[in-house]
């Protein structure tokens, strides 16, 4: 019996989402692994698999979409291999989470710091709750983010299970932190409106505590954004009233990649 | 948009088959939405792990699964130029011999590269429904793939009406293009262009 193309398509297309899904399943079980057992010799299997795990999806979807449909399948799956982002590493002596939310405040209560690390992403955010905030991005390695936001805003910090610390300098001022990492509904969240063709753009930091801190930048555009304090975020409806405009926060959340 | 079976208007329009019946869409239409919400359905009791393609020379699975998307939409659009001249909509250009083939093979290519990022989607994000933009996108994902669904088994239905294949195609392309809206587009203008 012959199958029509378009039914081949559709069976190509179903192959290669659960070599996917397997490959997916795998690498996050290997993560568990690694993240119960915290040793080097787990955490060293877990990265090997995800250094495996480097998937050439051009080569794999020009592999998938060849003409024959049985040798298709083998193919496609036979290319993907585990697929993870990357597994906890060990780096000097901590384990380094792919993913990890950390809030607290800085020395001397001067404000407080979020940082938020999704697989290659990180978006940090420090605000005092009035004038004086940024927003920072950069790339964690092995354990080590440095990062910059507008204005020369940077921060450099080692982050591991559990905790963070470092150093955010924002309006020319050094700010220690030494902070610890939290799940919902503490963390980071972040509202972009456009009001009157400006872009709004607001930041809050939830603490373990349930204290929240949050700035707003009237005119986010702006090479060096102003700012003042955020109306207070309703963290059950994620919404803050801003005079008579409505924001609505999405969080930023290394778990699910909410916001990156 | 995706993969046509071949031009479609002699075969169709032939007076010698009379009988073009929609309800010979019943079966792909049933599949379609038992794809459209096994996805939703899936995404939304699995929990999001957070973790799944990783490609190198790319700075985070989200940048990956943007420029996926862009290429399929990229991919897309060929299907939308290549559909409008397989109907003679354009004027001036008559269908050349091989247009069916760039119609089927940009299809593929379009859809193969949907998929690793609705892996990714589902798996590692899940059917989630935070603000309007991440609740329109997990819609638009699942019905994409029940409208895709449809569209392909609609293709081995001979004898269904002209309209049929058209309208089917459009609903693809559009929430494509949704989809990409929603994700791509906004992770670009928040983000920036990056790899």
């Amino acid at each position: 019996m012959k199958i029509p193309t378009p039914v081949i398509t559709l069976i190509v297309g179903v192959a290669l989402a659960a070599s996917l899904l397997f490959s997916s399943m795998t690498a996050v079980s290997a993560k568990k692994a690694a993240l119960a057992a915290a040793s080097p010799s787990a955490a060293a299997t877990a990265g090997a698999v995800s250094t495996a795990g480097a998937v050439s999806t051009a080569g794999a979807a020009a592999t998938a979409s060849a003409a024959q449909p049985t040798a298709t399948g083998v193919s496609a799956t036979s290319t993907l291999s585990p697929s993870a982002s990357p597994s906890p590493t060990p780096s000097q002596g901590f384990v380094v989470p792919p993913h990890a939310n950390y809030v607290g405040r800085v020395q001397g209560d001067k404000g407080s710091v979020a940082i938020v690390v999704h697989d290659n992403f990180a978006i940090a955010y420090y605000c005092n709750g009035s004038t004086v905030e940024a927003w920072l991005k950069g790339t964690p390695h092995h354990g080590k983010l440095s990062m910059t936001g507008k204005g020369n805003a940077s921060l450099t910090a080692d982050y591991a299970l559990g905790h963070a610390r470092g150093t955010v300098l924002v309006h020319g001022v050094a700010y220690i932190f030494s902070i610890i990492a939290v799940h919902k509904p503490s963390g980071l969240f972040q509202s972009i409106a456009t009001v009157r063709g400006a872009t709004v753009k607001a930041g809050w930091i939830v603490l373990a505590d349930g204290t929240q801190v949050g700035s707003l930048e009237p005119n986010a555009n702006a090479a060096s954004p102003s700012a003042h304090a955020a109306p207070k975020l309703d963290i059950s409806s994620l919404t803050a009233q801003d005079g008579g405009t409505t924001l609505v926060a999405t969080p930023i959340d290394a778990e699910t990649g909410s916001g990156f | 948009m995706a993969a046509q079976w071949g031009p479609p208007a002699p075969t169709r329009q032939d007076p010698v088959q009379p009988a073009a019946s929609a309800r010979l869409l019943v079966v792909p239409a049933l599949v379609g939405s038992l794809v459209a919400l096994t996805l939703g359905i899936y995404g939304r009791l699995h929990s999001p792990t957070g973790v799944a393609v990783d490609i190198v020379g790319f700075s985070s699975p989200a940048t990956v699964k943007a420029w996926l998307a862009t290429t399929a939409v990229a991919f897309a659009l060929v299907q939308l130029g290549s559909s409008l001249v397989m109907y003679g909509k354009v004027p001036g250009i008559t269908a050349p011999s091989w247009i069916g083939g760039l119609h089927k093979w940009s299809g593929r290519v379009a859809f193969i590269v949907t998929v690793p990022v609705a892996v990714h989607c589902l798996y590692a994000l899940g059917f989630q429904s935070f603000d309007a933009r991440v609740l329109l996108h997990s819609i638009a994902g699942c019905l994409f793939f029940g409208a895709f669904t449809v569209k392909m088994l609609a293709l081995t239905r001979r004898g269904t009406p002209g309209w049929v294949l058209p309208v089917v195609g459009g609903l693809v392309f559009t929430l494509l293009v949704v989809l990409w809206f929603s994700s791509a587009f906004w992770f670009f203008s928040v983000f920036g262009v990056r790899h």
